[in-house]
């Protein structure tokens, strides 16, 4: 009890607020050294919250799809005129697009080129389907935690994305949860390029400004474009993927969007184009470094596998004003070459010998997670 | 037909619902409204409430570090961050409860507004500690913001600006 005069105490409350803030300094520090205990406690929290969440949002979630079915018969006359329209339109579309993609394949089997698809050595069959039962509830970070965890067979580092695009990456791992750092997060920074540009960038979360809608739940912030490179050659609206670089997501997954933002540029997420409630959670296994799977084959020299000489022996002849490769740099010790039979290193091949192996298609890609 | 006004008792039950709700409800999907922050950190008017009338004096601060810990479970961690910055404002408001000497309306929001600044303060110095070098203390500022303004509009529900129903009122004056 606070009392006027010389010998005033201080409050117990007062007393006790002050060993709680260290306390909770203490608590902070314990955490900023990253011990197991402190990681398992945040995965018994996550899993806890994640259970009262679920319960907590079952009965809203079944009111809001009676509700949205309900608003859904208002109108649907109108609604099935517009869409029959939309289809004809797309019936047009699918045509060319058919076509455009038949084209294209026959120019990559021309050209050798390896498969460019979807998250390129993500594990698609065996994905995580899950759903969202907790937002990002603090102003600090922006993650999410899905209702699928270590029993569901969710490791660290699988990629979590939905029907439009990538999402983020799994970063603590329950029991039956996972969190998610969300693309947006201003810890967030993943290696993209441009679809058709092939600019690369490193796409920087910020989790600063307000994001543009505040109609969609879940509406995830535009991130930067960073160290941008070739950047004149992006171009607005332009299809944004990731590109795989530094082996911590798969090459291929849309993104997003790049829109130009003052002097620099940003994407408009893919994966914020409608609420986020399912979530697909990819396992990746990164692709293998050429050091960790040496084969015998040492191949011809370096000058003389380029691409270009390649491709040209195989499909075209090189125009007059082709670059000649750079004489070889003479070998320590000559080294028999297994798939070319007979034929030495340095010495380019007739044209009906199989082709070096810069230039084949790789010898098998990954379907699965690799031991 | 005479209608009575909410006891203390009943106003300050719908405050600390309230400051539940502000933390548990922008972490559920439940739809648009509690989708993105900023929202008012309910938990701020509590603590700063609660520290001019919280007549036990270990009630208020217990509850605001379970209801920080709550947030920062529900952020994503780490633990204890929400916790300093709620018992900041509890002791900020604890000192400005004895500085007043005749709190009115103005003075109490002058009050609130001031502890909001130094909590964030407080988030720029702890949070990268705790987060890392990259973190931004922009949205909390914004619900800082946000929670201030609407400080007038809540005080009811967490403190009465009246010096003769506040604790140690005397010691005030």
């Amino acid at each position: 009890m606070r009392r006027a005069g010389a010998g005033r105490k201080i409050p117990p409350g007062i007393l006790l607020a002050i060993a709680l803030v260290v306390g909770g300094a203490a608590l902070i520090i314990a955490q900023v050294t990253n011990t197991p205990a402190g990681r398992a406690a945040q995965q018994t929290g996550d899993g806890a919250a994640a259970e009262a969440g679920r319960v907590a949002t079952g009965p809203a979630r079944a009111g809001e799809g009676f509700f949205s079915r309900i608003g859904a018969l208002w109108g649907s006359a109108d609604r099935i005129e517009q869409l029959e329209r939309e289809n004809q339109e797309l019936q047009a579309w699918r045509d060319l697009a058919e076509r455009l993609a038949e084209r294209n394949a026959r120019y990559e089997a021309l050209l050798r080129m390896p498969p460019d698809a979807f998250g390129d050595g993500a594990d698609v069959e065996n994905s995580i389907a899950a759903q969202l039962v907790l937002d990002s509830g603090g102003p600090f970070t922006r993650t999410l935690v899905a209702n699928a965890g270590d029993d569901h067979g969710v490791k660290v580092g699988y990629i979590a994305v939905n029907e439009n695009g990538l999402i983020g990456r799994v970063v603590t791992v329950g029991q039956r949860s996972s969190r998610i750092l969300m693309v947006d997060d201003y810890n967030s920074r993943i290696p993209v390029m441009g679809e058709a540009s092939r600019v690369r960038a490193v796409l920087a979360g910020q989790a600063t400004r307000p994001p543009d809608l505040y109609t969609a739940p879940f509406a995830m912030q535009s991130p930067r474009l960073d160290f941008i490179v070739g950047a004149q050659a992006l171009r607005e609206g332009e299809r944004v993927i990731t590109s795989g670089d530094g082996g911590l997501f798969p090459r291929g997954i849309p993104v997003g969007v790049a829109r130009r933002s003052g002097d620099g540029w940003r994407v408009a997420l893919a994966a914020s184009q409608q609420p986020i409630d399912f979530v697909r959670i990819l396992p990746f296994v990164g692709v293998e470094r050429p050091e960790d799977a040496p084969t015998t084959d040492q191949g011809p020299p370096l000058a003389a596998a380029s691409s270009y000489s390649n491709i040209g022996r195989e499909t075209m002849t090189p125009p007059l004003s082709a670059p000649t490769p750079a004489a070889p740099a003479p070998r320590r010790e000559p080294r028999p070459n297994v798939r070319q039979t007979g034929a030495p290193a340095q010495t380019p091949p007739p044209a009906a010998t199989p082709a070096p192996q810069a230039a084949e298609p790789p010898p098998e890609q990954p379907a699965g997670p690799q031991e | 037909m005479i209608m009575r006004a909410p006891s203390r008792r009943v106003l300050r039950a719908w405050g600390l619902v309230i400051a539940v709700a502000s933390v548990i409800l922008p972490a559920l999907p439940m739809g648009p409204i509690f989708a993105q922050p900023p929202l008012p950190l309910a938990v701020l008017w509590a603590a700063y409430g609660w520290a001019a009338e919280d007549e036990s004096g270990w009630r208020a601060p217990i509850a605001l570090t379970v209801l920080g810990l709550i947030h920062d479970q529900l952020a994503g961690g780490p633990y204890g961050l929400f916790p300093i910055l709620y018992l900041a404002a509890y002791l900020i408001g604890r000192g400005a409860a004895v500085i007043m000497s005749a709190p009115n309306l103005i003075s109490l929001w002058g009050g609130f507004i001031f502890t909001t600044l130094v909590t964030v303060a407080i988030a720029w110095l702890v949070a990268p500690l705790a987060l890392g070098d990259n973190v931004s203390i922009l949205p909390y500022a914004e619900a800082a913001t946000i929670t201030a303004i609407l400080f007038p509009l809540v005080r009811p529900l967490y403190m009465s600006a009246a010096p003769s129903l506040r604790l140690n009122a005397g010691a005030r004056r």
